[in-house]
């Protein structure tokens, strides 16, 4: 009974209460939102369970960050609003009093909860467009995701934040707890997943879901399960439950075990002692003395005594944070963690990189913004500290005492603010060390402590603090503690997904900027400045805010109207001129940020830039097929100037009808925004076309060019970046940082198919006819076009500033000072096909030869770590397929640094070109570890085989695989032959992680592949087992034809058809099952060794009986499995350990059907482990259960 | 600068949200000295000292001190006020020296030598000095009060609210606090809000008796017991007796004693026999207003 009271008494405060009601219409708010952001794939209802299931998830993530106050006001209210001197001392039981609260928030918040289920169901009915179809209504998805989903994380999150407000006594401790299940939740679990390499762990770690749910069980959902497909309570996802709900439990019970009906603390014993001395002294003094004297010391008022004022109020504000549990404690494990995880934080691709302080800074300060770095907490204890104390006075119910005292309101902003300051700078010092920590505990001690300071407690310091700003203002405008977190985390947000609600200018999202970069070749470049602008821009704002939250500062029990009343009669001469002045701020900055981000350059969304395919698809789409000739030759004449951010270019372009048809009109033009002066025709042509807009341009030819013959026309390109844009502020061309390509400045031949809108929803939307994304490989038309056409006899002469070292392609034929500059002059000795680059920077050069070949290497002084690597590996490489496959077109081969960060490399035709981060690459090039970067190297030199100056493959499905496949599987040849089969082992099991990796099993055939992942992931494999069953050499003569047939580019062009074809002629009839499996078919082996049984026949002669399930299955592209009989010759091997190290007793391929079967095998040593495929030749989801390890 | 008239209030009148008005039309002249501020809870008491210690705004009506607009001047008025409100609370986990060291910067003594003698000094004076290091959450409901003071005290304020100061003090305690406020009375104004008769008897040089946000009567405690001569009488009854007498007179107060209950009733002529005249006091003063004998409109005949 008195349960019941305590239950309904409690759950109609928090019906009352707006803030309820509010946390209800956000909810719903962001179900309406998701629904109209987001599209369905084609084949998929609006209503499909995939969206119901993502909704809610994120939904109740959002539920438990806004609402943890409702269990949390439950259990610490009474303690807060002193209420608890009456109800503590009612005969109230325990149990009925903590239950009753308890079970009226968790059945408030399972109500409010509710939302989620029943907006997403409205939202599909009254967001629907007429041409949307819907599933016929079924209540199943709702009530999974009510019950599985969302009723289980009420249950844990109530649990979590009643038991953390009931032990401190403080109902915002419940934050805390949404804290630390959302976001400590997600980061544990990732990590541990990380660590663990088993994608399976994220979904039995995270409470939420958000990684566990959407992140990975989700996306391994094919497009028809979308439609209807459920959440299941099984495997991980069922632990998972289990585990949170235990744990949710037993700290519950904890609280309610420590939980007592008493407040005040017992005093020690030494406190006892010494109060009893005291309370003597009180009662002998008290009739005694009579008169009160109090020395007079006046009160000042002057300006120094205010920022003595101002000082002393910081002092306690970041004493207060400095005290609170959470103040410094969880800034400093998200500094200190991640230093002992430093190798696998500071990596790419599983290889460390060098932990130079770039490295370090780039993962310490994420933007503002950045909800998945660990740092995100900067913000959210920003948010929960400022308001902490905003509301510490009334909290304390210390604000009558405090009010009436002539402390000016803006001493009491600015002393708080001040104060919260000083934790941000504390904060940064603590990151600071964490990152030096992190570095030492790698070995390495260049700290660059200047870097360090000029980001956090420059960059990073400001952004923070603007933050804390606004969240100040907003806490004092709420003025109602809950509506005060609600809006200021809304803000945060707002400012976290600007771009996908649309808002991309920064001058409209508070305390943003264009970003900025650091990289040791560019340095911060020409990102500081517009960033200090668009600074200065939010300060001016934060100037404003302040003087609003001044001026509205709680004070006294004032009511909306008095508030304004006394906003009005505090607006001073001296307000007024602060305003004034950040108005004037505001106005110039937001003035000169606009002129250079609207009006000297061009300010441009992704929708202008869709608007302007769309267009240039419209108006020209109709010059598709028009016969063109194509470019034979180039020569320019290129003039930098870094420091000016300037290039001037001259260009003279041989084109050369290769067609059987005479050509009388020539069509080119550029995507870039630099338009083409003086187009000039050595013979006479006529301009039909001068579209400046969409620098599409046609020249009709006075005679039509005939078969066979060539036209030179020249026109000149000058490039100037000036001022800064919205965002990506780097230059093309720069102070010890120019690259750019062809592409970026200089026009192309002929209507361009590649700048269509590909996406099939966007296409859509603009009104463009469907067309596949890729076109399908049995398109007999598309077939006759290739990836890249021209064959470009190319040449350049480069100027650049006194200090640079100008790159292009091809040998270099001269170098020369001229008026205090420097000139390069390159020429290609065969044609290029397509890209080519440009570099100019601050480079240090080798030179050296392989056979006739030049080889050039130019690089960063700085970045040596990988220097000898990447010219061992082209050689070997270039000597390697040079025999395999055929002879290398050049007498060049250039690598470049590139200026950025980046941390791969990317090749052209005889030129590679590497980022900043490459170069930090540090691999383990012991037998037992992976030179990653070795083969890398070896990889780009494959293109020029496959794709750039070789092979050019028809622009249909598949052409990938002839690129990069072949590519990956030269590159892994090349690491075996110079490393062994250690390192080629790692390499294999790269490309097998990102099976484990949740996705979807359906897919295409590798014949047809159209992303990325087949195309390096499983056709590496794919070639690299048939390398193994078949024989390299063959193999390899293989592709040594297909080069041959089709070196030239001529018609017909190579597809993956021809591919298989040679294949075919080189695989053993008994094998071909193996090329239908990888190339033809998805097909997906199951394949286990359940035991191992061993028998010691003789000295020397044991039996061992091997227990193995097999199973084979395609999906197809829809998702359908489908079971295949297997007869299949795989791979059986038995290992000995020894020491540590495996060796190998037995390897050999058995005939395996489908299902269980024992194989049994006479061996001469005892092995140790063994089991079927051990080499993980064939694609199977989970390999660790192939190899069965007996025990001793 | 009229010595009787140092803080003035002219017809303040609060209405709040939900429709309660706390005070209506008040308007009162106060002189150097302690003055007594009396009525029961809820009679509009804490409002009005709110409205002069400038945390409230009233609706209507003007308050001015020694010149200063207190409505307009907030930060003026604050530079010379102390105010020690009904209810209060302290930062729980600060140091008593602490707290009032910060307290003291608040009020602008930022002079840290002044400042330490200053705190120093309260904390003795008001009995906490061996309890300065002690941190104030654990101080037991006189020790806050006595702390509160101190920090009203800070800055020797010519205007100290005090607003139902004695209701947690024990009776030491209580005579020793309104001996330093009386104190302080000789050269500032004091205001001293209580629903204690004593309180206000024993000290305040004037008084105001305000019962739902109305001044009944105002004066000085002498001259408002004299105006009351005449009119109190006192019977001993039986306790049954005493809804005859309800029913007949004016009943003020009642009071029992040693099983009997003494009833006082205010009539301006002789009720009878049974009831014999006393000499009012100021809680006859006080019952009489509460009960509408004496307020603006009956008052004035008297004077």
């Amino acid at each position: 009974m008195i349960f019941l009271k305590i239950f309904t008494t409690e759950l109609s405060y928090h019906f009352r209460q707006i803030i309820t009601w509010i946390y209800l219409v956000a909810l719903l708010a962001f179900i309406f939102i998701m629904k109209s952001v987001i599209t369905t794939g084609d084949g998929v209802y609006i209503n499909n369970s995939f969206h119901i299931t993502a909704v809610s998830v994120i939904g109740g993530m959002i539920w438990l960050v806004i609402s943890a106050n409702i269990a949390g006001g439950s259990a610490a209210r009474d303690a807060e609003t002193r209420m608890h001197l009456l109800t503590f001392t009612t005969p109230v039981e325990k149990r009925f009093y903590l239950g009753g609260k308890f079970f009226a928030a968790l059945f408030m918040n399972a109500l409010l909860i509710l939302t989620l289920p029943i907006g997403i169901l409205l939202s599909f009915y009254l967001l629907k467009s007429a041409d949307s179809e819907l599933l016929p209504f079924s209540v199943l998805p709702y009530l999974n995701v009510y019950f599985l989903i969302l009723l289980p994380l009420v249950i844990i999150a109530t649990a979590f934040q009643f038991a953390l407000s009931l032990i401190t006594q403080r109902s915002l401790m419940s934050y805390f707890a949404s804290f630390l299940l959302a976001f400590l939740g997600q980061i544990l679990a990732i990590a541990t997943a990380r660590l663990f390499n088993n994608w399976d762990l994220v979904k039995l770690l995270d409470p939420v879901g958000i990684s566990g749910i959407v992140g990975n069980e989700l996306q391994t959902w094919t497009l028809l399960e979308k439609n209807t497909r459920l959440i299941r309570l099984e495997g991980m996802f069922l632990w998972n439950r289990m585990l949170w709900i235990c744990l949710a439990g037993g700290i519950f019970m904890l609280s309610y075990y420590r939980f007592q009906f008493a407040t005040i603390k017992r005093p020690t014993w030494f406190e006892f002692r010494k109060k009893i001395s005291v309370s003597s002294v009180i009662h002998s003094g008290i009739i005694s003395t009579s008169a009160i004297k109090v020395p007079t010391a006046t009160p000042d008022f002057s300006l120094t005594s205010k920022f003595l004022q101002t000082l002393k109020i910081a002092k306690a504000s970041f004493n207060r944070i400095a005290r609170n549990l959470f103040g410094f404690s969880l800034v400093a494990l998200a500094a200190i963690v991640p230093a002992f995880f430093g190798k696998n934080i500071l990596s790419n691709f599983g290889i460390p990189v060098l932990p130079t302080t770039p490295q370090v800074v780039d993962f310490l300060s994420p933007p503002l913004g950045s909800i998945d770095s660990p740092y995100v907490i900067i913000p959210l204890l920003i948010l929960f500290f400022t308001g902490d104390l905003i509301w510490r006075d009334r909290d304390a119910n210390s604000n009558d005492l405090i009010d009436a005292t002539p402390i000016s309101n803006w001493i009491l902003f600015l002393g708080k603010f001040l104060g919260i300051i000083w934790v941000i700078f504390a904060w940064m010092l603590i990151l600071m060390l964490g990152g030096s920590f992190m570095q030492i505990a790698l070995d390495y001690y260049h700290f660059q402590i200047g870097l360090y300071l000029k980001v956090l407690f420059g960059i990073q310091l400001v952004n923070y603090v603007l933050f804390a700003l606004l969240s100040m203002f907003i806490h004092i405008l709420a003025n109602n503690k809950s509506l005060g977190y609600l809006c200021v985390l809304l803000a945060f947000i707002l400012i976290s997904f600007h771009d996908a609600l649309g808002v991309h200018h920064h001058l409209l999202v508070f305390a943003s900027d264009p970003g900025w970069e650091y990289s040791d070749m560019r340095g911060f470049g020409n990102t500081i400045f517009p960033w200090l602008c668009f600074k200065i821009y939010w300060a001016a704002w934060a100037v404003l805010l302040a003087v609003v939250a001044i001026l509205f500062w709680p004070r006294g029990r004032l009511n909306f109207k008095d508030r304004i009343q006394l906003a009005k009669r505090q607006f001073s001469k001296a307000i007024l001129k602060i305003s004034i002045i950040g108005m004037c701020l505001l106005l110039l900055s937001a003035g000169f940020i606009f002129y250079n981000t609207n009006m000297l350059n061009k300010y441009v969304t992704q929708e202008d830039i869709l608007n302007h395919k769309a267009e240039y698809e419209l108006k020209y789409g109709k010059y598709r097929n028009t016969l063109q000739p194509q470019l034979s030759g180039t020569d320019l004449q290129i003039e930098l100037y870094p420091e000016k951010r300037k290039a001037d270019i001259k260009a003279t372009y041989t084109l050369t009808n290769k067609d059987s048809v005479e050509i009388d009109s020539i069509h080119f033009g550029s995507f870039s925004e630099f338009e083409l002066q003086n187009v000039e025709f050595e013979k006479s042509a006529k301009a039909v076309i001068e579209d400046r807009e969409l620098n599409y341009y046609v020249f009709q030819l006075k005679h039509a060019l005939r078969p066979g013959d060539s036209i030179k026309f020249s026109f000149e390109v000058h490039y100037k970046s000036v001022g800064f844009q919205n965002s990506n502020n780097r230059s093309l061309v720069e102070k010890n940082a120019t690259h750019f390509t062809n592409l970026d400045l200089l026009p192309l031949t002929g209507y361009q198919p590649n700048y269509e809108i590909k996406d099939f929803q966007s296409r859509k939307e603009h009104q463009l006819p469907y067309r596949p994304e890729l076109p399908s490989l049995y398109d007999e038309r598309a077939r006759r076009k290739p990836i890249l056409a021209d064959q470009n006899n190319f040449k350049v002469t480069l100027g650049t500033s006194k200090n640079e070292v100008a790159v292009a392609p091809g040998n270099l034929k001269k170098t020369w000072e001229k008026g205090g500059r420097n000139y390069f002059q390159f020429e290609t000795d065969a044609p290029l096909r397509g890209e080519y680059s440009i570099f100019s920077g601050d480079y240090e050069v080798i030179k050296t030869k392989w056979k006739e070949v030049d080889i050039r290497l130019y690089y960063d002084p700085r970045h040596t770590l990988n220097i000898d690597r990447m010219i061992k590996s082209t050689k070997s490489a270039l000597e390697f397929y040079t025999k395999e496959f055929g002879p290398y077109p050049y007498g060049h081969f250039t690598i470049v640094e590139s200026p950025d960060n980046g941390n791969g490399m990317h090749s052209e035709a005889s030129m590679v070109d590497f980022g900043g981060q490459f170069a930090l690459l540090n691999p383990d090039v012991t037998p037992e570890g992976f030179n990653l970067p070795y083969y890398i190297m070896a990889h780009e030199v494959g293109h020029q085989w496959w794709g750039g100056a070789g092979v050019t493959p028809a622009y249909v499905e598949g052409a990938g695989v002839l690129v990069e496949g072949l590519s990956v599987f030269s590159g892994m040849q090349v690491l075996e032959k110079d490393y062994g089969k250690g390192h080629l082992e790692k390499y294999i099991d790269y490309l097998h992680a990102d099976y484990a990796l949740p996705h979807s099993l359906a897919s295409p055939s590798l014949l047809q592949a159209d992303e990325p992942f087949l195309y390096y992931r499983k056709a590496g494999i794919a070639m690299h087992t048939l390398q193994e069953y078949v024989g390299q050499d063959k193999v390899n003569s293989a592709l040594s034809q297909i080069l041959q047939k089709h070196r030239n580019g001529d018609l017909p062009l190579v597809t993956t058809l021809d591919l298989y074809k040679e294949l075919e002629t080189v695989t053993p009839d008994s094998l071909n099952y193996l090329l239908n499996d990888f190339f033809l078919t998805n097909t997906y082996w199951r394949l286990k060794t359940e035991k191992v049984e061993i028998e010691e026949l003789d000295t020397d002669k044991w039996k061992v009986i091997l227990k193995i399930d097999a199973e084979k299955f395609t999906v197809d592209e829809e998702g359908s499995e489908k079971n295949i009989p297997m007869q299949d010759w795989i791979e059986i091997g038995l290992y000995q350990e020894k020491n540590e190290t495996p060796s190998e007793i037995y390897l050999k391929n058995h005939f395996i059907t489908s299902g269980k079967q024992n194989i049994e095998i006479i061996v001469d040593k005892k092995p140790s482990f063994g089991g079927i495929d051990p080499r993980s030749l064939l694609i199977d989801i989970r390999v660790d259960d192939n190899l069965y390890f007996l025990e001793d | 600068m009229n010595q009787d008239k140092i803080l003035s209030i002219r017809n303040i009148s609060k209405t709040y949200a939900h429709g309660v008005q706390a005070l209506h039309n008040i308007s009162l002249e106060l002189p150097m000295g302690m003055y007594g501020l009396l009525g029961p809870n809820g009679a509009g008491k804490s409002t009005l000292m709110r409205t002069l210690a400038t945390l409230q705004d009233p609706d209507e009506g003007e308050i001015s001190f020694m010149g200063i607009d207190v409505i307009n001047q907030k930060e003026e008025l604050r530079k010379t006020l102390g105010y020690l409100p009904q209810e209060f609370g302290l930062y729980a986990k600060a140091k008593a020296e602490d707290l009032l060291d910060y307290f003291a910067v608040l009020k602008g003594i930022t002079n840290k030598a002044k400042r330490k003698e200053l705190t120093e000094s309260l904390l003795k004076q008001t009995n906490l000095w061996e309890k300065r290091k002690h941190k104030v959450g654990g101080f037991s409901g006189g020790m806050k009060q006595r702390f509160g003071v101190a920090i009203a005290l800070l800055g020797n304020p010519k205007l100290l609210i005090v607003d139902e100061p004695t209701a947690g003090l024990d009776p030491a305690e209580r005579v020793r606090f309104l001996n330093l406020l009386s104190e302080l009375g000789e050269n500032s104004v004091v205001i001293l809000s209580t629903h204690i008769v004593e309180d206000v008897s024993e000290l305040c040089t004037k008084m105001a008796i305000i019962n739902e946000g109305e001044i009944l009567s105002e004066g000085e405690p002498i001259e408002l017991v004299n105006n009351l001569h005449g009119r109190i009488w006192r019977s001993i009854i039986q306790k049954n007796a005493f809804d005859t007498i309800t029913n007949q007179h004016s009943v003020i107060s009642t009071r029992l004693l040693s099983g009997k209950t003494v009833v006082h009733i205010y009539s301006e002529a002789n009720p009878g026999s049974n009831f014999e005249m006393v000499t009012p006091d100021l809680e006859d003063v006080y019952f009489s207003a509460i009960n509408g004998h004496i307020g603006k409109a009956s008052l004035n005949p008297a004077l």
